[in-house]
């Protein structure tokens, strides 16, 4: 009987690799065609692997908690039937990959206009310039680069190194008496979820990031929210503001690409889940088009599922902008970073009681307030237009009838 | 005892007519006047009638050694200068060097060529053309720095069946000894580290190997490791043991007393720059002669070809790159 391997499957946008959690069958046990059979770790979710065909595990090609990128051997099912071409194994995900908006895909921009050309950066010295690189970051020497490539590290990582090469660059030398300095201290391995997380926060901290805030009153959600069962959150209530929101102006949401802004497709809304050592962020989709009553227990599925790391694959990316809610580490204010692929991230602080003054009682009445942030990338839109769309959010909220 | 470098080119012409009948010596007065530099000197009277000397017709000293190498002799052929052998370019490159891919029959020559800057040679008695000869496929080009690479190195080249350009410099005829001659030797296209060092790779061949070891010195009182790598042919050239030098560096240097133009240390920057690019920790650079003539006045000479002291300036300047 033929020997048919399990392929490592695509498991998502731009996941290379993943880590192996559990073997869910032994050497030498039956499996059905599809059967669960493996359980691995992205910097997304936990996933499983399924079998390619009936038969029986011959062997295990894998280690438990190492890494193998997509497309790699991880074992051979014995075939009951002689299959003709082993189909590779169809990701459960390949649909909602489809479905997901074309926003990152290279192929769907077309050609950017001409831009002006960059600027030539002129030699000093009669063939041994050194440049200082216009994004900031000094020159790095082939070698260093490729030293910093095989070690898996970033150019963020030379933060801390001061260079004693010409124009202040970091030298080979000074990176490696870096590395052996570093040696010396207590070194942990991060987790693959604090790796991504500081991946998304490194390409994103590449943009001008800004932040407006002001003050929502919480008493007419907080009376509005007792009808329902389950109860929406605050979060949830401004999740619905906020699609709102972008459904009569979606431009605050577009993204800069060259000379072009590209517009969100649609009103798919993610928000920040804190899962150990990281954050993960299942999205709402078209959320501007569901009720309050039906978006209630989808965000409370999916906030179990983000934080059993058991999201569906179709359940995160591809979502426009970000609700987070930091007033649940008691935080009143906070200035979070959009993710790299979005402009806005919307922010919630700890409510508090408050003294109002009242107008008409001639008096100050106590009030449940929050702050309400909006961080956004400069370059898309100004302070007034982020103004507007935050004033328009706590209106919103603020008639949580219309949510 | 000591023996100089010219002396065992001597020597081991000597040694190339004892150990072999097929082997003869033919030059302009080569033969009881022992050669324009003395290299010959008593051969002649040792090995009668395998000492010749030639007509002034360097076209026809080549021409004629390529007919014996045909007929299974193993000519050895003195250019009085190495600037002469230009006369004889058509033999060397197109008849020499093609004989074996034209007809399978191979072209067993060594043309010693006398080459390199002295003080008030000029331009006619000075230039280096190992760049030349190694454009050229079919032939080996031989660049020894030491007394001992002189002799082995000669040896070799009366042994090899290619036609082989010898490029001797006549600034270490007289002033580079030895105590010994070798018994043995690193084979032809493996280049040898003279100094070990971490911090520069100085790659360099011939006389100027003797001005890097100084720049070398002279940069170790200030706290720089110079490894310094003589590539002893520059062809072959030993590319695997500059790349691993620079793999140990990350900087190179490379030194020729030759013409910048199309030369050897170009060769060596572009095989770094092309296959080990990711070695560099800085951009690789290069020191040769002027591109001018080369002049008579031994001031302007001093300032035409590269000295242990502007070698030193250009490795500082590298270093601190």
């Amino acid at each position: 009987m033929p020997y048919v391997p399990i392929l490592m499957p695509q498991l998502g946008e731009s996941i290379a690799e993943a880590t192996v959690v559990r073997l869910l069958v032994a050497p030498g046990d039956k499996v059905e065609n599809h059967q669960e059979v493996l359980e691995v770790e992205t910097n997304k979710a936990t996933m499983t692997v399924v079998s390619p065909c009936a038969g029986r595990l011959a062997k295990w090609e894998v280690e438990v908690n190492e890494s193998y990128p997509v497309g790699a051997v991880l074992g051979h099912i014995e075939a009951e039937q002689p299959v003709s071409a082993p189909s590779a194994p169809a990701p459960s995900a390949a649909p909602a990959e489809t479905q997901a908006p074309a926003l990152a895909a290279p192929s769907s921009v077309s050609p950017l206009p001409p831009t002006i050309p960059p600027q030539k950066v002129e030699p000093r010295v009669k063939g041994l310039p050194v440049p200082a690189d216009r994004v900031g970051a000094t020159y790095m020497s082939p070698r260093l680069k490729a030293r910093i490539q095989e070690l898996g590290l970033q150019a963020a990582d030379l933060a801390g190194i001061a260079g004693s090469g010409a124009g202040g660059r970091v030298t080979i030398e000074d990176f490696e008496r870096y590395i052996a300095h570093l040696e010396q201290q207590k070194l942990t391995p991060a987790s693959p979820m604090r790796v991504a997380v500081a991946d998304a926060m490194r390409r994103s901290w590449t943009r001008p990031l800004a932040t407006v805030g002001l003050p929502v009153i919480l008493d007419p959600l907080l009376e509005h929210r007792k009808q329902f069962n389950p109860k929406p959150g605050p979060t949830l209530y401004a999740l619905r503001a906020l699609a709102l929101a972008l459904a009569e102006n979606s431009a605050p949401a577009g993204r800069l690409v060259g000379a072009r802004i590209v517009h969100p497709p649609a009103v798919d809304i993610g928000f920040a889940v804190e899962a150990e050592e990281g954050v993960l962020v299942p999205v709402i989709r078209s959320a501007d088009k569901k009720s309050l009553a039906e978006l209630a227990p989808e965000y409370d599925r999916l906030l179990r599922q983000a934080r059993a790391r058991n999201l569906p694959a179709n359940a995160t990316g591809g979502s426009i902008c970000t609700v987070t809610n930091y007033g649940t580490f008691g935080l009143i204010w906070a200035t979070p970073i959009p993710l790299p692929e979005q402009t806005l991230v919307l922010g919630l602080g700890a409510g508090r009681k408050v003294p109002r003054w009242d107008d008409a009682k001639g008096q100050f009445v106590p009030v449940m307030e929050a702050y309400l942030t909006l961080s956004f990338d400069h370059r898309v839109l100004d302070g007034g237009a982020a103004g507007r769309l935050l004033t328009r959010i706590a209106a919103l909220m603020n008639q949580p009838q219309s949510l | 005892m000591s023996i100089t470098y010219l002396e065992a080119i001597r020597a081991a012409q000597a040694k190339a007519l004892a150990d072999d009948p097929r082997v003869f010596i033919y030059g302009q007065d080569v033969g009881a006047f022992g050669g324009a530099f003395k290299a010959t000197k008593n051969l002649q009277q040792e090995f009668p009638g395998r000492v010749l000397d030639a007509p002034i017709s360097e076209d026809a000293i080549v021409g004629s050694a390529v007919g014996a190498a045909i007929e299974g002799m193993r000519p050895i052929i003195e250019m009085q200068f190495a600037d002469f052998s230009t006369v004889a370019f058509n033999q060397i490159v197109n008849q020499a060097a093609t004989l074996f891919w034209r007809t399978g029959a191979p072209c067993p020559i060594v043309v010693r060529l006398p080459s390199g800057g002295t003080m008030g040679s000029g331009p006619f008695h000075s230039q280096s053309m190992e760049a030349l000869y190694a454009h050229y496929p079919g032939l080996i080009v031989m660049t020894p720095a030491t007394v001992e690479d002189a002799y082995s190195m000669l040896l070799e080249a009366v042994a090899i069946d290619d036609p082989v350009i010898f490029c001797e410099h006549k600034f270490l005829y007289y002033h580079l000894k030895a105590e010994r001659l070798p018994e043995t030797a690193l084979p032809v296209g493996r280049a040898r580290i003279t100094r070990p060092g971490r911090d520069l790779s100085l790659v360099t061949y011939s006389a100027m190997v003797h001005e890097a070891l100084a720049a070398a010195e002279e940069l170790a009182a200030e706290g720089a490791e110079i490894e310094v790598v003589d590539l002893r042919s520059v062809k072959p050239l030993d590319t695997d043991t500059v790349m691993a030098s620079v793999a140990r560096t990350g900087r190179l240097l490379a030194v020729g007393e030759a013409w910048p133009w199309g030369g050897v240390t170009a060769e060596v920057v572009a095989r770094v720059a092309a296959e080990g690019f990711n070695l560099l920790d800085a951009p690789p650079q290069r020191l040769n002669a002027k591109d001018t003539p080369i002049p008579f006045h031994p001031n302007l000479w001093a300032a035409h070809r590269p000295t242990a002291r502007s070698i030193a300036d250009a490795a500082r300047k590298l270093l601190r790159l």
